[in-house]
């Protein structure tokens, strides 16, 4: 990652899948990555648009260093970017922080509880570092 | 299509960088749960590009209809290239006009205009499910199975039971209704009767001859609902 790319937000993409409260947790902690604790610092694009191929989405995900947040380990918003061409500095899954919540009510996929929320402001926390430390040009391994 | 495709799937786009992609999907969401949870499933759409080919396949299983936030139709076009024709496309700028431009992007704090929104955007999404299903006019008593493809979000909600001239009637997703009611303030009262019936009307098929005495026993159900409510606080 060169200082060039270090000066251009981190794209931060979650999978929001439908299916389960961990899509909604990644679209939730996205938005308060992008809205609070990172605004300016990270941007967020529609994985739909990966999905469909749109030329702009495919540069900006080759073009920016991108983080990704999926539900579950089919992993579409990491494997999405890397078949639109562009990589995941970090990918990161939900589920993992689920570890920390034995016993957690997180909510559905419609909406979040305390829980929920609670896994969901861990998860953009960690987003939100991830992206500080890849604009100061430290790639974190994975 | 086979008999398996009774129900129809919808596939909303993901939208996270608009509004209107946070209205498709609640909306789809609210259709699932509450509106047609007995007709309809989903799949997340990048599952049709990361997802194996059972999910790729998901459009030929099931007559599938599109719910896109913007004239871009990315689920449109992904569903369509990866998967098949599809039975139906919305879009919800198309829907809703400016009446989304004040709508957020998160759920978070979802204010009245956004409630609103997405209500009726999962309303037109219900009538879309009547109509592929009334021209897919499946055989009576075919298979009502569920796909490979078909997402965990797609099992109905628990209902609600009311007492109609001497017989229990389960409506689905009755508390949800009844919520969804206390955040429209429609009051426990005569007053709001009718509100009420026709609220629940949009979700339970109620026979003109049947409405008055739905409406004594919706309201009896919804001040008790209330109850509990203010038990609770």
């Amino acid at each position: 990652m060169n200082n060039e790319a270090n000066e251009k937000p981190v794209l931060v993409i979650p999978c929001s899948g439908i299916g389960k409260v961990h899509g909604l947790i990644s679209r939730e902690a996205t938005y308060l990555v992008t809205g609070e604790l990172a605004p300016g610092r990270t941007e967020t694009l529609c994985l739909a648009l990966l999905v469909k191929g749109d030329a702009e989405a495919v540069a900006a995900v080759r073009d920016h260093a991108c983080i990704t947040i999926d539900g579950c380990p089919k992993a579409c918003a990491e494997k999405n970017v890397e078949m639109a061409g562009g990589r995941a500095a970090r990918a990161i899954q939900v589920a993992e922080a689920f570890k920390e919540h034995r016993g957690a009510k997180p909510g559905n996929a419609t909406g979040l509880t305390d829980d929920g929320w609670a896994i969901a402001r861990e998860v953009a926390a960690a987003v939100a570092g991830e992206a500080s430390r890849l604009r100061g040009g430290e790639e974190v391994t994975r | 299509m086979s008999a398996e495709t009774l129900k129809v799937g919808i596939i909303s786009c993901s939208g996270e960088a608009i509004p209107e992609g946070t209205i498709s999907r609640l909306a789809t969401r609210r259709v699932l749960e509450l509106l047609r949870p007995d007709a309809t499933v989903t799949l997340c759409l990048p599952l049709f590009l990361a997802g194996n080919e059972a999910e790729r396949n998901f459009a030929k299983t099931h007559p599938t209809i599109t719910i896109d936030g913007c004239d871009k139709q990315c689920a449109r076009w992904g569903t369509e290239k990866h998967s098949g024709p599809v039975s139906g496309a919305l879009v919800v700028s198309d829907l809703l006009g400016t009446a989304a431009t004040d709508c957020r992007r998160s759920s978070r704090g979802a204010s009245q205009v956004d409630k609103e929104a997405i209500w009726a955007v999962a309303e037109q999404i219900a009538a879309e499910v009547d109509r592929v299903l009334a021209d897919a006019a499946p055989p009576v008593g075919a298979g009502m199975g569920t796909s490979a493809a078909q997402c965990a979000c797609s099992s109905p909600i628990p209902g609600g039971k009311l007492a109609v001239k001497g017989v229990t009637v389960s409506i689905p997703g009755l508390p949800l209704i009844f919520e969804q009611c206390v955040e429209r303030s429609i009051p426990a009262d005569a007053g709001g009767s009718a509100a009420l019936l026709d609220v629940v009307k949009i979700y339970h098929c109620i026979l003109p001859e049947e409405e008055a005495e739905y409406r004594s026993a919706l309201l009896a159900a919804y001040q008790d609902f209330r109850r509990g409510k203010n038990q609770e606080k």
